[in-house]
This record gives C-alpha cells, structure tokens and sequence, in this order.
C-alpha cells in the first residue's frame, strides 16, 4: 500500500517473562478508521502506547509519514492521544485544557491564534458556550469531548483513541460513536480506535484488526471479519457464533449435532464448528430433518428492537444463541423449558480444522 | 409529610447528642482557657503577688519593652526563615517520594524512614545537634580533617543559624507528608497528557504538578507555621539563650510566676497564629481539595 501513512515492522514488546506484543505488522492508510478489537491482555492498549511512544519497543520499527519514529520521543512525532480516563487537566478550565499543547507547547502561535483554534475545536465537539467551565462542572460525555478537542487542537495526522466510550454508559456510548466518526471524517485525519467491544469494533471500524495474546491475528474490513473470521479465536470474540467442538475429517465435522458435511474449512489448529447466531433454524423436537440436528431446551428470549434474540441449552450448560430478523416476519414463540431441534443449512457454517487445506 | 418532619426531628437530636462529647471536651479545655488567659492579661502584677483589678499595665510593657517587641519579631523572622527551608527541603524530597517512586510500597517505606527521628524523645533529637555542630562537632572535625577549613567555624552553634538548622530537620517532615499525599494522588495519565502535547518538565512542573500539590504546601505550611510558633525548646537548647522566641517569653514569665505577662504574650502569640493560619486557608481552598 503506497498511500501507507503508518507502518509498524515486526514490533515486539516484552514486560520480563510477559509478551505483551509480538511481531506486530501493520499498516495504515491515509484517512482511515482502524479499532483494534481484542480481550483485556490481548496487547491493544500496549499496541497504542508503542505508536504513542510512551513505550519502547524490544524489537521491530515504526513509520510515520515515511519517517522512523522508533525513536523519536512521544510529542515529536505529532500523534494524538486520547486516554481512556480523559485525563484532563482538573484545575483547568474546558478552554485551558484544550489549549493546553498549543500554550505550552513549541506551537509558537499568539495566544489570540491559539485562543482562536481552541474555540474552533470546542465548537467542533459541539461544547460552545462551556469554555469557561472547571472540568469537574462537566458531564462524562463532555468530558470526553474536551479530552478529544484538546487532542486535535495540536492537528495530529493520526489519532490513537484508548477505549474512548469505555468510561461512559450505554446510552451515551453509542451517540459518541456517531459523533467520533462524524468528527473524524470533518478532519480527514486517521483514527485508531481500541476497544474490548466486539460491537464498537465492527460499527465503528473502516478495518478491523484483531489481536489476541499479543499477536494480530486476523486485519479486514468488518464485513471480511464477520463473513470469514480466520480462526476460532476471531469467531470467538465477535460474539456472533455458536462454536461447537468435534473433529474434521475427511470433508466431514462430526460433534455434538452429528455429522455434518464441510464443503471447505480454514486451517487451524484446533478443529471448531461455527454456525452464526441468525442462521439457526429452530423445529419442533418431533421433526426430521437431513441436515445437523441438535436437541436443545429453550430458556428464554431477548427483544432487541431490530431482532430476537432466543437462548437455548444444548445440555452440559452449552448455551446456543438464535438470532431472528424482524424483518423476516414475525418471530416465533417457544415454550420454556420444552425441547426443540435446531438446525442450519451445513453450507453456511464455518468450520476450522487442523485438516484443511 | 408528617413523617419526613420526625424524621428530620429524629435526626437533628441524634446530631445534638453525637456534639455534645466534642462541645463539652472544647469547651473546658480550649475556649474557657483561652478566655481565662485574656482574663489575666489585664490582671495587676507586682512583684510577689497578682490581684485580679483590671489594668492595661502588663500590655503597655509588653509593647513599649524592646526586649518584648523585639521577640516577637524575632519569632515572626525565624518561622518566616524556617517555612522557606522545610519548603525547599522538603519539596523535593516530597516529589521524589510521592511522583517519581511508582512503587506504593517503596513510597510508603520512605515515608516512614522520614518519621524515624520521631522515634526519639523531642530534647534528644534537639540536643543531638549539639554535638554535632559545637566547636569540637562533628561537622568541624570533618571539616577540618579534610583540610577544607583551618579554624572551626563557631557560628555554627549557639547562634540563630543552629536554631534554623534543627528547626528545619525536626519540622520537615511535616511538610514533606502533606506534601507527598498530594502528589501521589496525581494521576500520571495526566502528566503523560501533557508531555504527548508538547509541555517540557519546566512547563508540566509549573503549570499541573505544582498547582495540584498546592493544598499539601498549605496543609504543610500550616503544621510548620503552627508548631514553629509556639516553639521554645529548640530555641533555648541550641541558642544558648541567644534567640529569644515568644515561646521562650512564656517559659521564663511563668517561671518566675508573672502571669499576666505570660498571659499577654500568650495571646499575641494566639492572634498571630490566627492570623498565619487564616492567610494560608485563603490560598486553597481545601474543603474541595480534599
């Protein structure tokens, strides 16, 4: 990729005996909005403080804008940060903290200049009119705003966001992602966006990159993702698939609903069978059906506006999701604690196995 | 609506009995002393003997006396001199301790090597500098040895310097703790906020560490101002009568059973740390701060 403004060569990073980071590469386009989607210990945060330069790397480099910054310490290399607690400045005001870079920084502007940016990135945020307000008079979203006014004012080519909604609730949280995204394509400057949310990395994300345990395990669009995770770990984490153990052998997964025809698997290594949560079927416990079948008890249901969401157990505490549009009509009822089959076309599962080619 | 009125009832008499204990305690032990003190002030005082008629006697003296004006400046100079040294000792050693040391555990282990000479009794740790800067002292001998100096420097001991030099060791610590606390309730999000945005150590100092850990300098000053006031000890074992303090005022007075004067300077010595403490409150606010 030509247009590569970020690159990262094999960058490792250890804490003693601890990988945090291992062989990370990676790169990122001009304009773009990356999450980084992985558990809590997957190395993302770490990831972000290496880009950042708050951390060193043992091994690996870094490019920017065709320059390496391995070395070059954290404000000199005109990246962003917007920490996880905001961590604004408490005896400042809303203006002071946005300021702040531009004032006591090497901008060398007139403070009517820097005055007159930081009012512009207020304004941006949409918190005009609170720039003589202490941060401790503001709420949690505005809160966030000023951490990410502040951020910009200094006109960073590229943005790390560390779990920016993770301090906020729900409601707040999925406003925010529309306002990040809105204020990211304003500015045309590059987002990298970490999150443990499964959700804010798809929605949010022109890409996607999945770590786990240090390692990058899986980069593409979140519609790649979604359709092709490219391991059980990946599959696991969307939070989007029931995962059956078994084996694969010879074009065929044999586990817990039977055997069942694989018309293609991904290598990996462990054998695991996914199966999308809306593209069960359930059936009445007395049907027959060709394809895997499965007896399973229903628990209970979830209405999620767009969708119903029905829990079943397969036995041994195996909880199986099912996933039902509204927009394919009107979802059925099940009885608690009754017995179904549930069932699925073999062709749309994804199956993994040390056997693939 | 009635109930939410007994509740309030209920409440507001449970407030009245927990106050009591600390009212009465006050009471009889700080406000009716006080009071009594100003009483005697204006007691009359010969020589063998005080009677209760009311004069301004003891006031006029007090005021009109070099020796008595010249205390009190005396005091106000050495607690200026000796606030100004804990700060500078003190404020480093309480960054060091509370910002750069990432280990709570090693922070609370310096903290406490601090208290340490509080182990020993008050005179002890006063009269060790004795030793220690007296003309055969530990510090002239050294000195010496070393070939640095050729005569032992005498104004070590005995002089407003050695009162200076003990004071600042024996009340350090006090600003070093508020101090320290402050600091490490920083968090370093914010520090490393502000070196991604540009700010240099100067710049991060003056404008966040500084301002944050105004309330422990105040919280600091107040138990350095407060004790270093009504000091007397240190003065009279390390000046050799030299340095006169209001403290030493009171001592002598009382020895020789002049009660009104050493109720006088008594309460100049109350309104002075009235007024040093008020000062100070007006800089922080910190009902808010802590």
């Amino acid at each position: 990729m030509d247009t590569a403004v970020f690159r990262l060569d094999g960058v490792t990073k250890r804490y003693g005996d601890l990988v945090a980071l291992n062989n990370a590469t990676l790169e990122v386009g001009a304009n773009e909005y990356l999450s980084f989607l992985g558990p809590s210990g997957s190395g993302k945060t770490t990831l972000l403080r290496v880009i950042a330069g708050f951390e060193a790397p043992e091994a690996g480099r870094v490019h920017f804008e065709g320059r390496d910054i391995t070395n070059v310490p954290a404000h000199e290399r005109g990246i962003g940060f917007v920490f996880q607690n905001f961590a604004l400045f408490p005896h400042l005001t809303v203006i002071q903290n946005v300021g702040f870079g531009l004032t006591h920084g090497k901008s060398g502007l007139s403070s009517a200049e820097i005055e007159r940016r930081a009012v512009e990135m207020i304004d941006l945020v949409g918190l005009s009119g609170m720039e003589g307000r202490g941060v401790d008079q503001i709420s949690g979203g505005q809160r966030q705003r000023v951490a990410l006014a502040r951020t910009l004012a200094m006109r960073p080519k590229l943005v790390l966001l560390d779990e920016p909604l993770g301090a906020l609730d729900a409601n707040l949280r999925g406003r925010m992602r529309n306002e990040l995204r809105a204020i990211r394509e304003r500015l045309g400057v590059t987002f990298l966006h970490v999150t443990g949310s499964e959700t804010e990395a798809l929605a949010m994300g022109d890409r996607v990159v999945v770590l786990d345990r240090g390692t990058i395990i899986q980069t593409g669009t979140p519609g790649e993702i979604y359709d092709r995770p490219a391991s059980p770990d990946v599959a696991h984490f969307l939070n989007r698939f029931n995962l059956f153990d078994g084996s694969l052998s010879r074009g065929s997964f044999t586990g817990a609903f039977g055997t069942a025809a694989v018309p293609q698997a991904t290598r990996a290594n462990r054998d695991v069978y996914a199966v999308r949560y809306d593209r069960m079927k359930v059936l009445p416990a007395s049907a027959s059906t060709d394809g895997p079948k499965l007896r399973a008890t229903f628990i209970a249901s979830e209405y999620l506006g767009s969708s119903v969401m029905n829990f079943f157990d397969a036995g041994h505490g195996h909880l199986i999701e099912m996933e039902h549009h509204l927009s394919l009509g009107a979802p059925d009822t099940y009885e608690p604690r009754q017995d179904y089959l549930l069932t699925w076309n073999p062709e749309q599962a994804i199956v993994f196995g040390r056997e693939a080619g | 609506m009635t109930s939410t009125v007994t509740i309030q009832d209920r409440q507001s008499k449970v407030t009245r009995w927990l106050l009591i204990p600390g009212i009465v305690w006050m009471s009889l032990f700080l406000v009716v002393p006080i009071a009594m003190i100003v009483y005697v002030s204006f007691w009359t005082q010969t020589t063998f003997n005080i009677s209760s008629d009311p004069t301004l006697a003891s006031w006029k003296q007090f005021f009109t006396s070099d020796t008595y004006t010249g205390s009190l400046w005396t005091t106000i100079r050495i607690w200026l001199i000796v606030l100004a040294t804990t700060f500078i000792v003190g404020y480093p050693t309480a960054l060091f301790v509370g910002l750069f040391v990432k280990s709570k555990t090693l922070s609370t282990v310096l903290l406490v090597i601090c208290v340490i000479p509080f182990w020993t009794s008050f005179l002890i740790r006063v009269l060790a500098w004795r030793p220690m800067l007296g003309k055969e002292g530990a510090i002239n001998i050294v000195l010496m040895k070393l070939g640095i100096i050729q005569q032992p420097i005498e104004v070590l001991l005995f002089t407003e310097l050695s009162v200076i030099i003990g004071m600042t060791q024996i009340y350090c610590v006090f600003m070093v703790g508020p101090i320290a606390f402050m600091l490490s309730r920083i968090d370093r999000n914010i520090i490393e906020a502000a070196r991604d945005l540009g700010a240099g150590f100067g710049r991060i100092f003056w404008k966040i560490i500084f301002p944050l850990s105004l309330p422990g300098v105040v919280v600091g000053a107040i138990f350095v101002s407060v004790m270093v006031l009504g000091e007397f000890a240190t003065s009279g074992a390390l000046s050799g009568r030299k340095v006169n303090l209001l403290g030493n005022i009171i001592v002598t007075q009382v020895g020789s059973l002049k009660w009104a004067m050493a109720s006088v300077v008594g309460v100049v010595l109350t309104v002075v740390m009235g007024i040093v403490i008020a000062g100070f409150l007006r800089i922080v606010d910190l009902k808010r701060e802590l």
